[in-house]
Formats: structure tokens, C-alpha cells, sequence
């Protein structure tokens, strides 16, 4: 798929682990490791608004499209 | 009380009786064709061949039938391998209006028998094509994050 997801990247620049961010946007690790390693078809707003809460960041930061 | 997994039982049940009516007609199929048509014992190798090659896939059919009930028993409906067991019973449904289309020319009321079969087994495949796209969606909600 085209979209990268660039959580990881975005969350060693916060220095924040994948328990405390699952923790703080209220989803599974399972889940989030799902969209870590861009297998996830789909993200809820929900869930873009609350990663971006959690990180101080944009959905730009954590999405990208590449050819 | 009645529920959902008594009517998966009762289900089961009908599948193996079939099983069985199926086994006691491919072994008394000499006998039955002799009481059932008498005037037609100089054609009894013909419908011998339309019997045992039409049990074969029914007997898949049967069986693929019991298989899907086992699994909707486990509650694991919306699976591909559901999927297959239906496509399996479609093309089982087609090959014996097949066979029976091929038994027209000796004895003409294997049409109405063809014609039946053939339209369950369309019936099967749209209910396949249902669950394939039933089976897509599970799995794209389950990977919506």
C-alpha cells in the first residue's frame, strides 16, 4: 500500500513506548503494533485525533503517501 | 427450549440421515430400479451409471455440507473456508445436473431432477458470492484501527 505510517518514527522522537501511547489513546497493543506495521486497511478519526493528542503531532507527521 | 445451536444439531442430524439414505440407495440400487420400474429392467445398466456416478457428488456435497454446519458450530462463520465448502457444493449441485442431463435420452423425467439441481446449485452460489463479500468486510473491520 502507498500510505506509510510513520508512528514509530514520530513516537522515538516523543521518546514514548507502544504500552504508554496504547494506554493513553485507549486501544490494544495488538492493535497498535497493526498499525505500526502498516497492516491496518483503515484508521478511524477517532483514533488519528487521539495519536495526535498523545504525540503533540500532525496526521501529516504520521501518514505518508509514497509512489 | 429451542435455540441456535439445537437448530445447527437438528441440521447435522438431517445431513447424516441423508448421508445414510444415500448409502442405502447406492447399495440397493439393483433392488430399487426393479421395484420402481419393472417395465424398464432392459435399461438398468444406464441407471445404475446415473446412480453411482450421480452418489459421487453428492456424497462430496454431503460431506461439505456437515463440514460448514461443524464450522458455523464454532461460530466461525465468515470464514474463506466456508467460502470453498459453498463453491465445493455449487459445482457438486452442477455436476449432478450434469449427470442427469446425460441420463435424458433413456428415460426423460432426469430433467426435472437436472433443472432442480442446477437451480440449487445457482441458489448455493449466489450464498457463496453473499459470504465472500461478507468475508472482505470481516476482515477489513477487524483491520480498521
Amino acid at each position: 500500500m502507498p500510505i506509510i505510517v510513520n508512528l514509530d518514527v514520530v513516537m522515538a522522537k516523543r521518546k514514548m513506548s507502544s504500552g504508554e501511547l496504547a494506554e493513553k489513546i485507549n486501544i490494544s497493543q495488538a492493535n497498535l503494533s497493526i498499525l505500526k506495521t502498516s497492516k491496518a486497511k483503515a484508521i478511524r478519526f477517532s483514533t488519528l485525533e487521539a495519536i495526535c493528542k498523545a504525540l503533540e503531532c500532525q496526521p501529516g507527521d504520521i501518514l505518508e503517501f509514497r509512489e | 427450549m429451542w435455540s441456535g445451536r439445537k437448530s445447527i444439531s437438528l441440521s447435522k442430524f438431517c445431513v447424516l440421515v441423508f448421508a445414510v439414505m444415500l448409502i442405502g440407495t447406492v447399495l440397493s440400487a439393483p433392488w430399487l430400479i426393479r421395484w420402481f420400474r419393472p417395465d424398464l429392467a432392459e435399461k438398468k445398466a444406464l441407471f445404475l451409471s446415473t446412480i453411482y456416478s450421480g452418489s459421487i457428488p453428492a456424497a462430496i456435497l454431503l460431506y461439505c455440507l456437515y463440514r460448514l454446519l461443524h464450522q458455523i458450530e464454532l461460530e466461525q462463520v465468515f470464514i474463506t473456508e466456508n467460502v470453498e465448502y459453498l463453491r465445493r457444493i455449487s459445482w457438486c449441485c452442477f455436476a449432478g445436473s450434469v449427470i442427469c442431463l446425460a441420463s435424458i435420452p433413456y428415460y426423460f423425467p432426469w430433467c426435472f431432477v437436472a433443472v432442480a439441481a442446477a437451480f440449487m446449485g445457482l441458489i448455493v452460489r449466489v450464498i457463496k458470492n453473499v459470504i465472500a463479500q461478507a468475508v472482505e468486510l470481516k476482515n477489513e473491520s477487524e483491520l480498521t484501527i
